[in-house]
């Protein structure tokens, strides 16, 4: 079902799946195009663990899906605010609530007030950056103009970034943050990923194809690992 | 260089235009050192470009400057993999 939360900067939509009791995972998606190539795969995640009777919440950022707020206005504290309140939508007290991340969402649940984090793909914000500015590279080397990563240092206008109009305070916030590593966290990464991690899985990198795709079996096995971490925070 | 090592790089380069051109296992797998990649292959566009390389620095532990992708290293598929070759073998 559509729910929305509220944040100091307005009012966000929220897909909420699962039952109204029991622990409650929100789920933060990756960031700009990645997140429109991903959005089926966690859905599939979310409704697995449904099926397993645990609950979801996957919050829209400011500034991103349904959001009023132009992506360019937004920011990475923004994100990190919004994303603590979607948290906050649900009480504690009654329901533990954990966060789940993928690749860049996992900048985003920094703050939030969580009984635990899981992260898959983790990225650090500057990889993000450098794969956008790499995609407007290649394209201004088709076309001739002249760009350099300079381009992207604040203060300035808006850049224009695979698709998206940026801030320069969000992409300079983006190239110093890394993923939360506060505990408790559970890492998960592809077996193509060499970084650390508390499993690796053998699966393709679905938030690179330019063709939206979905992972059913990848799905159904993350499924399986949230609610087997989630049993282990509650023991 | 060892056999062995370029053909770990072929494998690779296959592997990552599979993940991330989204192409069928026996698609890359017919892929010859002729066939071209930068216009030959629909999928291959600048966000695929950046996509790939950085798949690439992180499956094989290389490093690629921005200023070394050229339409050269991109032509075919055999140029990509003695690119991925030079920079692995440093």
């Amino acid at each position: 079902m559509i729910d929305h939360y509220d944040w100091a900067g307005g009012r966000e939509a929220m897909l909420r799946f699962g039952p109204d009791t029991g622990p409650v995972v929100v789920a933060a998606m990756p960031l700009f195009e990645e997140a429109n190539r991903a959005r089926a795969f966690i859905v599939t995640i979310l409704r697995a663990l449904a099926a397993q009777g645990i609950a979801s919440a996957l919050p829209d950022l400011p500034g991103t899906g349904e959001s009023l707020i132009d992506t360019e206005n937004t920011s990475l504290n923004a994100w990190n605010a919004a994303f603590s309140s979607a948290a906050q939508h649900f009480d504690p007290g009654s329901r533990p609530v954990h966060a789940i991340a993928v690749r860049g969402g996992a900048l985003v649940d920094a703050t939030a007030p969580v009984a635990s984090r899981w992260h898959f793909a983790p990225v650090a914000g500057e990889g993000l950056v450098r794969d956008m500015l790499r995609a407007r590279l290649a394209a201004a080397k088709e076309s001739g103009e002249a760009i350099s990563a300079d381009t992207l240092e604040p203060p300035g206008p808006p850049v224009e970034l695979a698709g998206n109009r940026l801030s320069r305070t969000l992409l300079a916030e983006l190239g110093r943050n890394v993923p939360s590593n506060r505990p408790p966290l559970r890492i998960v990464r592809l077996d193509t990923d060499t970084q650390p991690a508390d499993r690796h899985v053998a699966a393709a990198p679905l938030w690179r194809r330019s063709e939206p795709g979905n992972d059913p079996d990848l799905a159904r096995l993350l499924a399986d690992d949230i609610a087997a971490w989630i049993a282990t925070c509650a023991g | 260089m060892l056999p062995d090592d370029i053909n770990e790089i072929d494998a690779t380069v296959r592997a990552v235009l599979r993940d991330v051109l989204g192409l069928s296992e026996a698609r890359v797998a017919g892929f010859r050192s002729e066939t071209p990649l930068f216009g030959g292959l629909a999928e291959l566009d600048s966000m695929a470009v950046a996509g790939m390389l950085t798949e690439l620095e992180e499956r094989l532990g290389i490093l690629i400057d921005d200023d070394e992708v050229d339409g050269e290293m991109l032509e075919t598929f055999g140029a990509l993999v003695r690119f991925a070759a030079s920079k692995a073998n440093r």
